[in-house]
């Protein structure tokens, strides 16, 4: 009786009790899955079926038959361009919400998250309704007798305004997450010190909060890059994105080894961006000072 | 002179942008609360309001039905993920354990794997290896792997100042684990806790890309408005999310009511 209830009060095993089950699911149900996908795609599919032949041919499908690549090039370059848009709004209105929200920070924060309530579908048929043809923009402009812009309807950047209207809010929680934990007296050393506003940001709030400015950049560009919600309503016939053509063959075309190949494709390209994220990263530097205790 | 103007123009327009913000994330839930109240969904000008839709929804079951899934997918995603990340953020905050690093890791990982990637990838284990049809439980487990990252995430970033030695006082008291979990960690750490589940149930709830692949033919809200699309949205789907935002709309009254007469407050800020 008393050897297992010593067992119970040491550290080491309360971290284990604690740490392993959130682990454990993680191996079980994403890690597995994963493997099973990366399997998957040296297989072989047939009428709806899946043959254990071990081959290359999905991944010459995806890599040398042109247009696979294409669309794989075009969400990059989606991504890339929203992911610096919304890291440029981002930053000054996680800066506002982190040090003039006062006590009401949280429900700021928690209002960015609000339209989340709202499906994704839903939302971004409404964006449709705004920024079409046919949307309140452009025929509130018509009544004035002004011409409609042309660049919000059915095209890459109408996709792109909405794949950032989707993902923006992620951007701001996580930069805002960090400045929660940054110590805005130091500011003020740097100004008693004679850096000029911007300065002081460049070599004190930027270099400080960059973890969570690195997990913002991620957060965005993943997402942005396996996109396949947006372009069906905001893209166009020419803005169609990898993650639609990645999404359709599991779902119309049936063609489950292709899509793992295209999977692992975009789990590949994904796993780049984090290696380079992570290697700007310096943990000595994640600007947690202690200093609000 | 210069210097005062500064120090108001800096958070005028920092505020600025945050309204604009709202303004631009609100505007399509306005229209949609708009529409809902309209006959015709294309078109809903001018404004003739009615209340058909919502009178029409207490007779639709399906709607009903996809509408209790998408509670259900949510409550229990947000319950799982706010479980396993809290004990994982206790863990990896509390003791300074050699493997804490590599458990953050792990933790933290499925937040950068793609929706779609999860997806899909639980969709080909679950069918093909394990041979499990797609339902209500494999699309909580599989939402519950991403929401359980966001719920780590937010919690790591609210408890790093939390004092563990408030706990340390507790033992010392003779207090068992369990009960200093209780009566001391948890009345500190709730309202990280609170923010961890409201988030996770967010993402699960309005979830399409993971619980799509996984659901078969079970309604949720999200797969029911994507599977109408192409005959059209109807004036019904609307005014259910209608009914979601308001509920939610009311809830966040509710908070800021109890903030101003400070009944609760948010956020744990130290000792």
């Amino acid at each position: 009786m008393a050897a297992p209830r010593r067992l119970f009060y040491r550290s080491e095993t309360r971290f284990l009790l604690l740490g392993l089950p959130g682990v454990m699911f993680v191996v079980f149900f994403l890690l597995f899955p994963i493997v099973s996908v990366i399997v998957f795609s040296f297989w072989r599919t047939e009428s709806y079926e899946i043959y254990a032949d071990w081959n290359l041919d999905n991944y010459r499908t995806v890599l040398f038959e042109g247009t696979y690549l294409t669309f794989l090039w075009r969400s990059i370059v989606t991504a890339v361009v929203v992911t610096a848009a919304c890291l440029v709004y981002a930053w000054p209105v996680a800066y506002f919400i982190a040090k003039y929200g006062g006590r009401y920070r949280l429900l700021l924060v928690l209002a960015l998250a609000a339209p989340f309530f709202t499906g994704a579908v839903l939302r971004l048929s409404a964006l449709q309704a705004i920024m079409g043809p046919i949307g309140v923009i452009n025929m509130a402009l018509g009544m004035f007798g002004l011409p409609a812009v042309e660049f919000l309807m059915f095209n890459k950047f109408a996709s792109g305004i909405g794949i950032a209207y989707l993902y923006l809010p992620f951007m701001v929680t996580a930069i805002y997450l960090s400045l929660l934990n940054f110590n805005f007296q130091l500011l003020n050393v740097a100004k008693v010190n004679g850096a000029r506003p911007w300065r002081a940001f460049l070599t004190v709030t930027w270099p400080l909060n960059w973890i969570g400015t690195a997990i913002g950049i991620t957060l965005v560009f993943i997402p942005c890059l396996a996109e396949s919600l947006t372009p069906t309503f905001l893209g166009g016939p020419s803005g169609k994105l990898y993650g639609s053509v990645l999404g359709l063959q599991f779902d119309q075309t049936g063609t489950w080894a292709l899509g793992s190949a295209m999977g692992v494709l975009l789990f590949a390209v994904c796993c780049v961006v984090i290696a380079v994220m992570w290697w700007t990263i310096d943990l000595r530097r994640t600007g947690f000072t202690g200093a609000g205790r | 002179m210069a210097r005062r103007v500064d120090r108001w123009l800096t958070p005028v327009a920092l505020g600025t942008m945050l309204g604009l913000l709202y303004v631009f994330l609100f505007a399509p839930v306005i229209y949609l609360v708009y529409t809902s109240f309209a006959r015709d969904t294309t078109w809903p000008f001018p404004w003739n309001p009615n209340v058909k839709a919502y009178l029409n929804l207490i007779n639709l079951r399906a709607y009903q039905e996809a509408l209790w899934n998408s509670l259900g997918i949510g409550l229990w995603t947000a319950l799982i993920s706010m479980a396993l990340s809290a004990m994982g953020s206790i863990a990896v905050l509390k003791y300074r354990h050699r493997w804490r690093g590599w458990f953050s890791i792990v933790l933290i990982s499925p937040m950068f794997v793609a929706e779609l990637l999860i997806g899909i990838s639980t969709l080909i284990f679950n069918r093909k290896v394990l041979g499990l049809p797609g339902n209500v439980g494999s699309a909580v487990i599989a939402n519950a792997v991403h929401g359980m990252s966001f719920g780590f995430l937010i919690m790591l970033a609210q408890l790093v100042r939390y004092d563990w030695r408030l706990d340390d006082a507790a033992m010392v008291f003779g207090a068992n684990p369990w009960r200093t979990f209780w009566h001391v960690t948890a009345p500190n750490i709730w309202p990280a806790m609170l923010g961890a589940f409201v988030i996770t149930f967010l993402l699960a709830f309005n979830n399409l890309e993971i619980s799509f692949y996984n659901l078969g033919a079970v309604p949720t809200l999200p797969s029911l408005a994507w599977g109408s699309l192409r005959y059209g949205l109807e004036a019904e789907l609307f005014a259910l999310a209608a009914l979601v935002n308001g509920v939610v709309f009311l809830a966040f009254v509710v908070i800021y009511v109890l903030m101003r007469l400070g009944i609760v407050r948010f956020g744990y800020r130290g000792i």
